[in-house]
């Protein structure tokens, strides 16, 4: 008797789970649910209220527009470069100190991991405006290397790759020490390949990061071909006009790459966020 | 893996260790700085540099164009005369105290429900994350479709017979609507922060506590929530420090201006238009100081109430 009413409420709180969580869910995916239907629609049709979700006939022809109308293929290209050189050199920069921190015995190590983690508390947004000055003083401005210099290594990245060095065993390098590898060659041969998921994890959030920054082309890049897709995107919709088909086409395509790498590669994001906590 | 392991025990004994340990030793020393050398350099030029930097520009006046010159306290004396910057100052700190709290419970919920063994975890997971590593920008253009007065939350309001308001297009609400956009892109990501604090929750403390005759709520009061209070923090404190800067949002929804009549304006947002709309690097300097500040001392506090929580238990 008391088994069963058990069961019963049982059932009944996941039921009332699962509903709270697809409510959930369905919130989550309902704006971009909604930006690629409207950006299937002509301009009429748009603007129906209430509101239509189902275009007829889908209407392609926002997507060939808006690739000629403004350079997108150059943003992209833009987006891209800056992108793939920020992973590079945050790959390369934030293990090899992660890599120190984690195993390196040296004077000065424990202030120096204490002194690259309080950066967090620094963020970009904050230091905006002294950042923008030296640039300019740099002559940064308005070139990929704006873009790209100031992210090149993030102490979230530092922190990540230390961690992962800490699981390393000590007796591989130990003995490829003994065996008389130096430092750099133990670190490449050694250490590093047998951290390659936390490198893969630190390659996509850096590479996301970059891909959607959106304040540091803003301050950097004042000529449209040097725009990269959110902040080509976002003055597309200030500087011209509102015809949301267009831009909603422009929104799909940039949502595009970094969707796809999510779906393929989720657990490594996930990884990320666990480890770190921190984007 | 194998020949790793074999490469490791067949080396070892061999060498005696003590000397040639120490002399690396010496020469480590060296190697450590080098290879930390770039990240140092990099986060001393764009992160620890701008902040001191930001202090001293604080004492001077400047368009970037003229000569510096030094005002001493003038520009924090000109701030806090000015109403826009009170107004930027109320904007960010009512920003972040709706927008902490919600977030924080919503991901924290989400989490608990989550983490029981239901049916398409690995979905709702995928599902809830996704805005987060959506683009800012992308993510704001899209909602101001739908806050659009003509656009899809208005039709689904209508549905009950609402008219709803030009969501971004009124001073009562634009702030409203930026918050809710911030909730609905944050609350999954702190989601899985929490789930990773949630399964190291052991599943013996829940058995014991129902078999002390616990329910749901009173497990999930008692044990989930007190256990998971080191992730909650961690949480608190990233959502102020991002709260309190947020800028993006802001500035694309109402066109850079923080409009309609200010009532977007956050302090980044502020700081941005000294410098690009009104040429007073001195006040965008200032400015940052006490963002800095304030940062600071919200951080602080939210250590301040973990800590005298945390030693209740």
């Amino acid at each position: 008797m008391v088994g069963a009413r058990k069961t019963f409420s049982y059932r009944l709180v996941r039921v009332i789970y699962l509903l709270i969580l697809t409510v959930g869910a369905l919130a989550m995916l309902i704006p971009f649910a909604w930006s690629l239907s409207t950006s299937l629609k002509p301009l009429g049709e748009s603007m129906a209220y209430p509101p239509v979700w189902w275009p007829h006939p889908f209407d392609w022809s926002n997507f060939t527009v808006i690739w000629t109308m403004v350079p997108l293929a150059r943003w992209f290209l833009n987006s891209a470069i800056v992108a793939v050189s920020v992973t590079i050199g945050n790959l390369i920069i934030d293990s090899l100190a992660g890599y120190a921190l984690a195993r390196i015995p040296f004077r000065g190590r424990n202030v120096l991991h204490l002194g690259i983690v309080s950066m967090l508390m620094i963020p970009f947004q904050s230091v905006m405006l002294p950042v923008y000055i030296l640039l300019r003083w740099l002559g940064l401005l308005d070139n990929y290397g704006g873009m790209i210099v100031p992210v090149l290594v993030s102490a979230m990245g530092v922190f990540l790759m230390r961690q992962a060095f800490l699981t390393v065993p000590q007796e591989l390098e130990d003995a490829a020490m003994i065996d008389g590898a130096g430092r750099l060659r133990m670190f490449w041969q050694i250490s590093l390949p047998m951290v390659t998921p936390s490198l893969m994890t630190l390659a996509l959030m850096i590479f996301m990061g970059s891909w959607n920054n959106f304040l540091l082309p803003l301050l950097v890049a004042n000529r449209s071909h040097l725009w990269t897709v959110p902040l080509g995107i976002v003055m597309f919709q200030q500087e011209y006009f509102v015809n949301w088909p267009y831009l909603m086409a422009g929104s799909v395509l940039a949502t595009l790459p970094i969707a796809i790498l999510f779906l393929v590669f989720q657990r490594f994001f996930v990884r990320g966020v666990t480890t770190t906590g921190l984007k | 893996m194998a020949s790793i392991e074999g490469a490791g025990s067949s080396s070892l004994p061999a060498f005696p260790k003590g000397n040639a340990f120490r002399r690396r030793a010496r020469r480590e020393l060296g190697v450590g700085y080098m290879f930390t050398l770039p990240s140092v350099l990099l986060l001393f030029l764009f992160t620890l540099g701008p902040a001191l930097y930001s202090l001293y520009l604080s004492f001077f006046s400047w368009s970037l164009l003229n000569h510096m010159h030094f005002v001493g306290w003038q520009n924090f004396v000109q701030l806090f005369q000015m109403p826009l910057f009170w107004i930027s100052v109320r904007n960010s700190v009512v920003f972040a105290l709706v927008v902490v709290p919600t977030q924080t419970v919503v991901a924290l919920l989400l989490a608990a429900i989550l983490n029981q063994n239901l049916p398409a975890r690995g979905f709702f997971r995928l599902a809830f994350f996704f805005p987060a590593v959506s683009s800012s920008a992308v993510i704001s253009i899209i909602f101001m479709w739908i806050y659009n007065k003509f656009g899809l939350l208005n039709g689904f309001l209508s549905v009950f017979g609402i008219v709803g308001p030009d969501w971004l297009g009124n001073p009562s609400f634009a702030l409203s609507s930026i918050m809710l956009l911030n909730i609905w892109t944050t609350s999954g990501y702190f989601m899985v922060v929490f789930l990773a604090g949630l399964q190291a929750i052991p599943a013996e403390m829940y058995e014991a506590a129902a078999i002390d005759g616990a329910g749901r709520w009173r497990s999930f009061s008692r044990i989930t929530v007190p256990l998971l209070s080191p992730s909650t923090f961690f949480i608190v404190v990233m959502g102020i420090v991002g709260t309190l800067q947020m800028f993006d949002q802001s500035f694309i929804m109402s066109q850079g201006t923080g409009g309609p009549l200010n009532s977007t304006t956050t302090i980044v947002l502020l700081i941005y238009q000294f410098i690009f709309s009104y040429g007073q690097v001195g006040y965008g300097a200032a400015a940052t100081v006490l963002l800095f500040l304030l940062i600071l001392l919200a951080t602080l506090a939210t250590n301040w109430w973990f800590k005298r929580k945390l030693d209740y238990l």
